[in-house]
């Protein structure tokens, strides 16, 4: 049986999600680094939750991205990906495939952050600026614009999740 | 039996994925391919509505700034209104073409590869999908789609949209369309070679089409190449308008729009 966290998933909700959305465009560094970091509210789920679940709940938080930046389907498709892989990939990275994981920064602890949140983030933003792009044209800005974001929304999703960890668990 | 069963438990939430990527593709190729999508996008009223109370927070922290830009623009009114009363330039009331609207700017991107607007103006100020948009120095974009009370607006900086427009000195048609990289620049594009250009020549509309009257400025050339084999030259602009401080702008309502366009469509169905 998972442990689900109701009040941890609203909080996560309410913190990746609803303040994202008025700096949706606004957190922007260098010309190229855009802060996406409501992805975290995906990545956060709870571990083992049931996947096709997962999807939908990715797919709908995509959709509410994209109404607000004027590009249906391309944000949701991303989230659906990263929702697909990310069970999977959490095995793989952290080496665990009981159901008794709670995902959350302690759970995770730096090393494992980079691992597990580092990748999917990547893939994330690789998908929204490509399509968004039309292609691979233009590569070098592309990737630049790829590379910076990741890193740029890997540093708040993580800040926002160690400022959420459960204060008697932190160390 | 068990192992089908599995196989058939795991490619349910596969075909799950591959239903919902579907959805989103269809999305996706829906919104570029129809030049007047209404849905889901930020013309709509709950979305429209967060982004003007985040416009509103924000303007308090730029009144100088839009001041400024009122300013400028009082002035170059003023000149020409100076040149009217001067009698240096006619202006004949009875063929009124196109009607103005103001607008204000509640959301705004311009570092992505598509960009929009957003405005606070909508069907109810007789806004169509198809309107020009233009901004106190230069053309800004064109009306994507439009709800009760809002418009969303495909910016010139957006790969798809194609501006017909002249060399101000030569009068050689030309489209500017925008390559993605820099919200400064442009690329001018259809130059043919036999035509001399410089660097510094204006670049305006053409009125060629139904959505901008001609002669409103979109920028200046800044760098252009021709190489041994090309038929076209490769031209960079830049751009008039300064797409990072758009507050205010201005649609453009072409009232002979739908008699030009059917007129237009019906010569080259007999084509």
């Amino acid at each position: 049986m998972i442990r689900v966290n109701i009040q941890q998933q609203v909080l996560h909700f309410i913190v990746f999600l609803l303040i994202q959305i008025p700096f949706l465009y606004k957190l922007i560094l260098f010309n190229s680094a855009f802060g996406f970091f409501y992805i975290g509210f995906i990545l956060f789920l709870p571990y083992a939750l049931n996947r096709s679940l997962t999807m939908v709940i990715a797919f709908l938080t995509g959709l509410i991205i994209d109404v607000f930046s004027n590009t249906p389907g391309i944000h949701a498709s991303a989230c659906i990906l990263v929702a697909f892989m990310k069970d999977s990939w959490f095995n793989m990275m952290m080496g665990t495939s009981d159901d008794d994981v709670y995902l959350d920064w302690n759970e995770l602890k730096i090393w494992g952050s980079i691992k597990y949140l580092l990748p999917l983030i990547f893939i994330h933003h690789t998908i929204i600026f490509a399509v968004e792009n039309g292609g691979f044209n233009s590569f070098g800005f592309l990737f630049s614009k790829i590379i910076y974001s990741s890193l740029y929304s890997f540093i708040i999703v993580f800040g926002l999740s160690f400022l959420m960890a459960p204060k008697a668990r932190r160390i | 039996m068990q192992n089908l069963l599995y196989f058939l438990y795991r490619f349910r939430t596969f075909g799950l994925f591959l239903l919902l990527e579907g959805i989103c593709a269809w999305l996706i190729i829906a919104y570029n391919n129809q030049p007047n999508a209404a849905f889901l996008n930020s013309s709509n009223r709950l979305v429209a509505g967060i982004n003007t109370l985040t416009s509103n927070t924000g303007d308090y922290f730029q009144l100088k700034k839009i001041n400024d830009q009122l300013i400028a623009e009082n002035l170059l009114l003023r000149e020409q209104l100076a040149n009217v009363s001067l009698g240096l330039v006619q202006i004949d009331s009875s063929a009124r073409k196109y009607n103005l609207f103001k607008a204000k700017v509640i959301n705004n991107t311009f570092q992505r590869s598509m960009n929009y607007l957003t405005l606070d103006v909508g069907s109810k100020d007789q806004v169509l999908p198809g309107m020009g948009v233009v901004g106190g120095e230069g053309i800004v974009g064109q009306v994507k789609s439009v709800s009760a009370n809002f418009a969303t607006v495909t910016s010139l900086l957006h790969r798809n949209l194609m501006v017909s427009s002249s060399v101000k000195r030569t009068h050689t048609l030309c489209t500017v369309q925008w390559d993605g990289v820099s919200p400064l620049e442009a690329s001018l594009k259809y130059i043919p070679r036999h035509i001399p250009i410089n660097v510094g020549d204006t670049i305006v509309s053409s009125g060629y089409n139904a959505v901008f009257p001609e002669n409103i400025p979109i920028g200046t050339i800044s760098e252009y190449q021709l190489e041994e084999n090309d038929v076209f030259y490769e031209a960079k602009i830049k751009l008039a308008v300064d797409f990072s401080s758009l507050e205010y702008v201005y649609l453009i309502q072409n009232v002979h729009k739908t008699e030009q366009d059917s007129l237009e469509t019906e010569t080259q169905v007999i084509q």
